[in-house]
């Protein structure tokens, strides 16, 4: 303590050692004042907020440069949720006393999380417009606004209480008396708090009131209040912590709805997910599936193409081999007119070449100067050769060798047309070698072209024979 | 029995964070201390004046003597 006079500092003595100033009444006004700073300091470690606001308002009346009792009133602001009042009192005893101040510190707790700050405007703001909408006659607007700030901020008092007498007004007594009990869990002894209390219970059960009392002190008993360093800890005595078989089953009961929670909520999203990938896939797929359908398409209809003109070039190309035939029967033709030229006697080697040619096959291809050559070469050769061809022919067919006798005969019919006799034992061969078919058509060739002869006459009757054994 | 509109009457808006500024400004910071010191120097004023006067008046009557 100082004196006021000359700022030295004070002893004992009632007065001033170094001025010699009266300071009785001062040190007793000082002396009043640190009073009411205990007492404050006493009633905010009960949690009796409003008693220790008083106290240390008084306090700071007395003296304004308790700088002790400031700083606290600033925590009781803040604890009763008026943050702006405890910065105001903080602000305050920073400029009384510039260093070696806690307040400093808890400014900085505010003023370092500006998130924190913006919540703290945004709760008064909301407060503010509740207030408005109470005065407006909008009770159901202000209640929705006092239960954000609460949510925000749950130790503002008076948001608790203004919540509770608009419950008291709309006669929801349940819903007030918790939001009073909440104000008491905050300041045990608020008067107001303690007014609508009563109120409520009155209403709810009037013999409740006085039991009210004896409830209230019972409840006091369970909880142990203790001090440590500069704060208060209420400590309740029948919290009953939870045990291992709880802990295991809380365990289980969240691991459920865990499960539960990811069954019907990420699961189904998951699944959604998935389809969806795989629908593009598919439609991928599908698209490229369409485009080979298309190339498949496009190459079965150049097959189409190629078959068909590989089949005109077969056309062509048998055309050609005809025509090659025809160069091998002209090749033929020309070995056996070089045989006959080199030796007219070789009627056998001429004739070899000759009967490799095939007359019919040939048809209409062959050219008239191979035809007259064949026919020439044919005249010269063809009477000494179906000579020779008709006896080997005819001898075979007196020994029965019909067989062996069929390709002679018909040879020999074949150069020499005129034979009649070639052409009707061939008749005969086939007859008898069972070609019925190859026989009638040989008789009938005997009838037709040797007609009045005696082989004509045995022709129609063995013909007669074959048709009647038919 | 609680009259709502009277109750509604005892609350207030309260200071937002810019207007703290001006409220810590605006507070009255007088205290007990304050005023006795200058309930102190007011009196040591008047004693000073009282003081002199008394002197004053025997020069006067000094002068009223001749």
């Amino acid at each position: 303590m100082i004196c006021y006079n000359c700022g030295c500092r004070l002893s004992e003595h009632d007065f001033c050692t170094g001025c010699g100033a009266d300071v009785s009444i001062y040190k007793k006004i000082m002396y009043i004042s640190n009073r009411f700073y205990n007492d404050g300091l006493e009633k905010a470690g009960v949690r009796d907020l409003t008693g220790a606001l008083t106290s240390l308002r008084q306090s700071l009346k007395f003296n304004k440069n308790n700088i002790e009792a400031r700083n606290l009133l600033g925590l009781v602001y803040f604890e009763m949720g008026e943050v702006v009042a405890a910065l105001s009192e903080w602000v305050i005893s920073k400029n009384l006393r510039p260093k070696k101040n806690i307040a400093d510190d808890y400014i900085d707790m505010i003023q370092s999380n500006q998130a924190r700050l913006d919540s703290i405007n945004q709760t008064i703001k909301k407060y503010n417009q509740a207030l408005l909408y109470c005065n407006q006659g909008s009770s159901d607007l202000a209640v929705i606004q006092l239960k954000k700030v609460l949510s925000l901020n749950p130790k503002l008092i008076r948001a608790h209480q203004l919540l509770a007498l608009l419950y008291i007004n709309g006669e929801e007594w349940e819903k007030a008396r918790k939001e009073l009990n909440k104000c008491i869990q905050i300041d045990t002894n608020n008067t107001t708090t303690m007014r609508y209390l009563k109120e409520v219970e009155n209403m709810l059960i009037p013999e409740e009131g006085v039991k009210a009392a004896s409830k209230k002190k019972s409840q006091s008993k369970d909880a142990v209040t203790y001090q440590s360093g500069n704060e208060t800890i209420i400590q309740p005595l029948n919290m009953k912590e939870s045990k291992g078989v709880s802990t295991f089953v809380n365990m289980g009961i969240g691991i459920v709805i865990g499960i539960a929670i990811a069954c019907f909520l990420i699961l189904p999203a998951r699944i959604q997910a998935a389809k969806s990938t795989i629908n593009d896939e598919l439609r991928v797929v599908s698209e490229q599936l369409d485009a080979k359908t298309a190339t498949i398409d496009e190459m079965e209809q150049q097959v189409n193409n190629l078959t068909e003109e590989t089949a005109k070039l077969q056309e062509d190309l048998d055309g050609y081999v005809g025509t090659d035939g025809a160069l091998q029967a002209t090749d033929k033709l020309l070995l056996a007119s070089g045989a006959y030229l080199k030796n007219a006697a070789d009627i056998v080697t001429v004739s070899e070449y000759l009967d490799q040619i095939d007359l019919e096959s040939l048809g209409t291809s062959a050219s008239e100067s191979f035809t007259a050559l064949y026919d020439t070469l044919t005249g010269l050769i063809g009477p000494e050769l179906a000579k020779t061809y008709f006896d080997e022919g005819y001898n075979d067919y007196r020994q029965e060798k019909y067989a062996s006798a069929i390709p002679k005969l018909a040879k020999a019919y074949q150069y020499d047309q005129t034979n009649g006799d070639a052409l009707y034992y061939l008749a005969n061969c086939y007859r008898r070698n069972g070609n019925v078919d190859k026989a009638k058509e040989a008789y009938a060739k005997v009838i037709e072209l040797f007609p009045g002869t005696k082989k004509a006459s045995e022709s129609g009757t063995y013909l007669a024979e074959i048709n009647n054994g038919n | 029995m609680i009259n709502f509109e009277e109750e509604l009457k005892k609350f207030h808006l309260s200071l937002e964070v810019e207007d703290a500024e001006e409220a810590i400004y605006n507070q009255d910071l007088t205290d007990m201390a304050d005023i006795f010191v200058k309930m102190i120097k007011d009196i040591e004023e008047h004693e000073t004046t009282v003081q002199s006067k008394p002197k004053n008046h025997n020069a006067m009557s000094r002068m009223e003597e001749e």
